[in-house]
């Protein structure tokens, strides 16, 4: 069934079916309305919802729900985000299921508080102390903001990590056709509990890329839960065997799983000179501009990033098929994720399409920019910028 | 002391340090309330008081400066048979003193106990929110002169259940302790306490003189407030309704009429708030989806209410719509001063645009159409809160983007919600209206 729905709602539909049953926040613009839509949600008490006196506290006592075995989101925009910081580590030393909404505003600070951006692409993959890897999706519409809540919940759970999902105002508070019934979603995944028998060690891995079981606070087996440094008995250690152990895990857990992180959407034209690239508010735009440009009888490929943390490398290596000379990505900040790609795909023409005073980029620049690709490569011309 | 894993003497505490003493009072108390280890969670965080996890054998919690109150009210919503006790120092106190004063406004049912023991002790002796005036630590060496933070008042006014103020040397702690677990709610015991480290050391702060200073900060020892009727968190209101899910399509769904739409179209209204701009664009966006259509609305408004503009777009298509940003709208209903002015790009619209707008309104230069609407009159006659969605209803059949009759029936199967009948008599008024000409 269609339905015209915000990109708010969305989120609220896609963590509702993926159980999410306890969820703390305190309201900011963008993101205020998953708040409102949550305490409708839960008012039949299939969960808990509180609004917290701080973004401090209410990540706070998501981690607390999480860590007895609760389903948790919070959201928030950039400005909560800055305040969830320090937490965000906690839930990653302690290996806490949490999915963070961040709706994303223009700018530092308070910002454009109703004006729209993708500016914290970098800061969401580097937002706490350490800077141990995050996955962090980025919804492009109300469509795929409800699936990647969804997958969202799935990789919290699966990795026991804090998950990080991009939106933003144009996307939280846009109303947009969505059909959710006809979104294909994997089983919901619950977090593996650890079997009742021996000693609990709540840290306990076989390989450092393995998860531990989990067993809940307020259950039959001690838990110890710390985000001091600690071994696999959960007690703070000193013991350089038992952190370096421990790091290499937290690191390994994300990195060593990324290829099964890789969300995209690959739609690509074997022959195509050009790929355009695009995640988060641009990807909209992205689309329309190689459809058009397609029917104007350019070859174009266009891949679509949702995981953008850990970098889908698997997925842009395949897009970078042995006809591609050129590549576009347009984002809505000043140029941050193309850095990646630089990264990931050298010795390609990558042109950055940018902008950030809280419009969206318009179609028509990135078909500009795919047609003149065209003409310069007919051109035999190597450099664009 | 079934929750104690070792023996104070062999605690990492300083020697002298009350700390130990406190966690001894709390297995006691435990156990006198016959407790198994694994009834209880103990939340700890930063401070000497914050190592005491690894000498428990209960569930431990171990978090961030200040934020042991956060984590403990989410495990006890999470996990209500769960016991839950914040073992904090003044410095987590101070740092997380909202969290404090707001748990006990919420009724949390936690119980916070903190080792109040006047100063920093982990980072070396500085003064905390605590610290009596004139007291000497490393970062006040002419002595405090903040008044320091009365936390057992505090909580009292905020409205917690139960406050206590002792020494660590009471023996009647295991008691006390006891009475605030059992009280329903929010629960703090302020647990004076003596620093040999750092306190002591440069104040004359010792087991006997721990009363006569309570008694010269008017901070007195003892019950300080025992009302088990405050508000507790666990009584939860009584579940409502699930919260409506779209009602289902009782008329079946419409296939989208030819040339209804047959491409993408943008539309923009622009008014003031308080005319129900977003709520009418709203509602056509429904009914263009309730036909199969593709619809696509973002709003522009200040973050206050009936004051100021109120611009909606709204995107109708026959197939998905990729790009939701709105630059070349066709129709503009323009209501008020107020959206003339939020109108940016007037000399962008192309010629094709028609742009309805009231006759009162002087208009900037623009190529667009311009037909007049007598906003007023329409108000006057449709009612006030259903102007903005006549006029709009007017303007799609008088653009000739939808044939009178379409629209009416679509609308009279895809309008939903509350306010359905006002709505559709609106887009009644509306297309008889244009129909009328007049």
């Amino acid at each position: 069934m269609r339905e015209f729905i915000t990109g708010n709602q969305a989120i609220v539909r896609g963590a509702v079916r993926a159980g999410c049953n306890f969820v703390a926040g305190y309201p900011i613009t963008p993101a205020s309305s998953i708040l409102n839509e949550i305490v409708r949600a839960f008012a039949d008490g299939s969960g808990t919802v509180v609004q917290t006196e701080d973004e401090i506290a209410a990540i706070g006592q998501c981690i607390g729900a999480a860590m007895t075995g609760a389903k948790v989101l919070t959201a928030t925009s950039g400005p909560g985000i800055s305040l969830y910081s320090e937490n965000i580590g906690l839930a990653q030393m302690g290996e806490t299921p949490i999915v963070i909404v961040d709706c994303q505003r223009m700018g530092p600070a308070t910002g454009g508080a109703t004006a729209t951006g993708d500016g914290d692409v970098m800061f969401a993959r580097h937002v706490t102390s350490g800077s141990y890897p995050i996955p962090v999706l980025a919804a492009t519409d109300a469509m795929s903001a409800y699936r990647l809540t969804y997958e969202a919940f799935n990789i919290a759970e699966r990795l026991r990590t804090p998950v990080i999902l991009l939106s933003s105002k144009a996307i939280a508070m846009t109303r947009q056709t969505v059909d959710l019934e006809s979104v294909e979603l994997p089983a919901a995944i619950t977090r593996q509990r650890a079997t009742s028998n021996g000693t609990f060690q709540p840290y306990h891995v076989d390989h450092p890329s393995d998860v531990p079981d989990f067993a809940p606070i307020g259950g039959s087996q001690r838990v110890r839960f710390t985000g001091s440094i600690h071994g696999e008995d959960g007690v703070l250690t000193i013991d350089r065997k038992k952190i370096d152990a421990k790091l290499k895990h937290l690191n390994a857990k994300i990195v060593g799983n990324a290829a099964s992180l890789e969300l995209v959407e690959a739609d690509l034209d074997d022959s195509a000179e050009t790929l355009v690239i695009s995640y988060g508010l641009a990807d909209g735009a992205a689309r329309e501009a190689v459809k058009q440009s397609r029917e104007h009888g350019n070859l174009v490929s266009h891949l679509t990033i949702f995981s953008l943390w850990p970098v889908p490398e698997i997925a842009l290596r395949a897009a970078i098929t042995p006809s591609i000379r050129r590549v576009i990505v347009p984002e809505l900040n000043l140029g941050l994720y193309v850095e990646e790609i630089r990264k990931q795909v050298p010795g390609v023409l990558i042109e950055s399409i940018q902008r950030i005073d809280g419009g969206l980029i318009y179609p028509q620049r990135i078909v500009d920019a795919i047609e003149q690709i065209e003409i310069n490569a007919a051109r035999g011309e190597e450099q664009l910028r | 002391m079934t929750t104690l894993a070792v023996k104070r003497n062999d605690m990492a505490f300083c020697p002298g340090c009350s700390h130990g003493m406190v966690l001894e009072h709390l297995s006691s108390a435990f156990d006198r309330m016959g407790l198994a280890p694994t009834d209880v969670c103990i939340v700890s965080d930063i401070g000497c008081v914050g190592i005491s996890d690894r000498y428990l054998d209960c569930h431990t919690f171990h978090g961030l400066h200040g934020r042991s109150i956060t984590y403990a009210e989410g495990i006890k919503r999470a996990k209500p048979d769960t016991t839950v006790v914040v073992l904090i120092g003044d410095g987590g106190c101070g740092i997380g003193t909202a969290h404090l004063v707001h748990a006990a406004r919420r009724g949390a049912d936690i119980n916070v106990v903190v080792c109040n023991n006047f100063n920093f002790g982990m980072t070396g002796g500085q003064h905390s929110a605590t610290t009596p005036q004139c007291a000497l630590t490393t970062t006040t060496p002419d002595g405090s002169t903040d008044y320091p933070f009365d936390i057992c008042q505090t909580a009292a006014v905020s409205g917690a259940s139960y406050v206590g103020r002792f020494t660590a040397f009471d023996a009647d702690m295991p008691a006390h302790l006891e009475k605030a677990i059992r009280t329903r709610g929010f629960a703090l015991i302020d647990v004076w306490e003596l620093c040999v480290a750092y306190y002591t050391e440069r104040n004359h702060l010792n087991r006997k003189t721990l009363t006569e200073l309570a008694d010269s900060m008017d901070m007195p020892l003892g019950e300080i407030r025992n009302n088990p009727k405050s508000r507790n968190m666990a009584a939860s209101p009584t579940p409502r309704k699930n919260h409506p899910t779209p009602e289902d399509d009782k008329n079946g769904r419409i296939s989208p009429p030819e040339l209804l739409w047959p491409r993408r179209t943008e539309f923009c209204v622009a008014g003031s708030a308080g005319q129900r701009i977003r709520s009418a664009v709203g509602v056509v966006g429904d009914i263009a989806v309730a036909a199969g259509l593709f619809a696509a609305q973002q709003d522009d408004f200040p973050i206050t209410v009936r004051r100021g503009h109120s611009v909606s777009n709204l995107i109708l298509s026959d197939s998905p719509i990729n790009y939701t940003g709105v630059d070349n709208a066709e129709l503009l209903l323009v209501l008020t001063e107020d959206g003339v002015r939020r109108i940016q790009d007037w000399d962008q619209f192309s010629p094709e645009a028609i742009v309805f707008a009231d006759a009162d309104l002087e208009l900037p230069p623009t190529s667009a159409r311009i037909e007049r609407v007598d906003r007023k009159a329409v108000e006057k006659s449709a009612g006030k809160a259903s102007g903005a969605l006549a006029l709009l209803a007017f303007a799609i059949v008088k653009g000739k983007w939808m044939d009178p009759e379409t629209f009416r029936n679509i609308a009279a199967s895809g309008a939903r919600g509350k306010y359905r009948d006002q709505n559709l008599e609106a887009i009644r008024f509306g297309i008889d209206l244009a129909n009328t000409g007049s």
